[in-house]
């Protein structure tokens, strides 16, 4: 186990470690099973190419599991040193085709010492894809119990 | 053809029994469509979610997200929690299998697009715990020419405790007819 992170121990400006995803269709259809969101717009290519309910003819990965790639820069983080979201709040800016591979990271930017087992720190979170574009940004909070 | 790739990944009871095509024409009939959203409207969804550390460990398998502190019950107290661990947004899992008619249909609207989502913490998911959902129809607007709905979604425990609070935002096919649209694969909404 990794040495466990403090809230003493923690700067504005930290950059957290990076979280690199490619997905497929396969991988979609797992996350659909997961999540129980079988919307066709991210399951039935089929169905993509004549709807196009993003403009493009291909299926999207769902805005919930951008969502949770950025939790999961967060969870790789802190949640071995028993860390845990206070507050999460998302935005998604561009849609992720199928086959993309996406980039998804965060800076610590606020500390908030508020008492010890509920001091939090604020993390700006972000995702990109492989041409560099922000395709989702997001703010956390995140309490550091120790 | 699509589901039968989905099953592929099934683990779970919960996944087994859930209305898994969301283009079945029939259902669309028990939907709440953007023009009929009632501001205000207040539910209480009669079917509950008991958590299993199965539920759990597929959410975290599907994102994916490896971290054994989603299925190892031991490490996850050497890491300073009271067990296993749900992901931050297994609640999509639990919210998607609470809601599949009637008010809060919009998250299976063939269409529905998600701009960005908000979710506030009150107290671990835990393994036992017997989630029931409360939902309220919060907000909705017309934003360059496309029709936004925003729902409160808590998420309460058997013990009434307050476990998560998801503030739901979607874009929606605006009418019954448009949403009829997408279940033939027809366009029915600008990009």
């Amino acid at each position: 186990m990794a040495d466990k992170l403090t809230f003493d121990s923690i700067r504005c400006g930290d950059v957290l470690p990076e979280v690199t995803q490619h997905i497929s269709q396969e991988d979609i259809w797992h996350y659909a099973a997961a999540s129980l969101d079988m919307n066709p717009v991210h399951c039935a290519p089929e169905w993509c190419k004549t709807a196009q309910v993003f403009g493009i003819p291909e299926t999207v990965q769902h805005g919930a599991q951008t969502q949770s790639l950025l939790c999961k820069v967060i969870t790789s983080w802190g949640y071995a040193s028993g860390a845990m979201l206070k507050r999460l709040e998302s935005k998604f800016i561009k849609p992720v085709p199928v086959n993309s591979t996406c980039t998804y990271g965060g800076v610590v930017t606020e500390l908030h010492p508020v008492g010890k087992g509920r001091d939090f720190v604020t993390v700006e979170l972000w995702a990109k894809d492989q041409g560099g574009d922000k395709i989702a940004v997001a703010t956390a909070q995140v309490v550091i119990p120790q | 053809m699509y589901l039968e790739e989905i099953e592929k990944y099934y683990e779970t009871e919960k996944q087994k029994v859930f209305k898994a095509d969301f283009l079945d024409e029939t259902q669309i009939e028990n939907y709440e469509f953007w023009d009929e959203i009632e501001i205000g409207k207040g539910s209480e969804i009669p079917a509950k979610f008991e958590v299993k550390a199965e539920d759990l460990k597929a959410y975290a398998r599907g994102v994916p997200d490896d971290n054994p502190i989603f299925f190892d019950e031991e490490y996850a107290k050497k890491c300073g929690h009271d067990g296993i661990v749900a992901h931050p947004y297994f609640s999509a899992q639990v919210r998607f299998f609470l809601l599949q008619g009637g008010h809060g249909s919009w998250l299976r609207t063939p269409g529905s697009r998600n701009p960005g989502q908000i979710v506030e913490y009150f107290d671990p998911i835990r393994v036992g715990d017997v989630l029931t959902l409360k939902l309220t129809s919060y907000d909705k607007w017309i934003k360059r020419g496309k029709y936004y709905m925003r729902a409160r979604c808590d998420l309460y425990d058997q013990h009434g405790n307050l476990k998560v609070r998801n503030y739901t935002t979607l874009v929606l096919p605006r009418t019954k007819s448009d949403v009829l649209k997408f279940v033939k694969g027809e366009r029915a909404l600008e990009a």
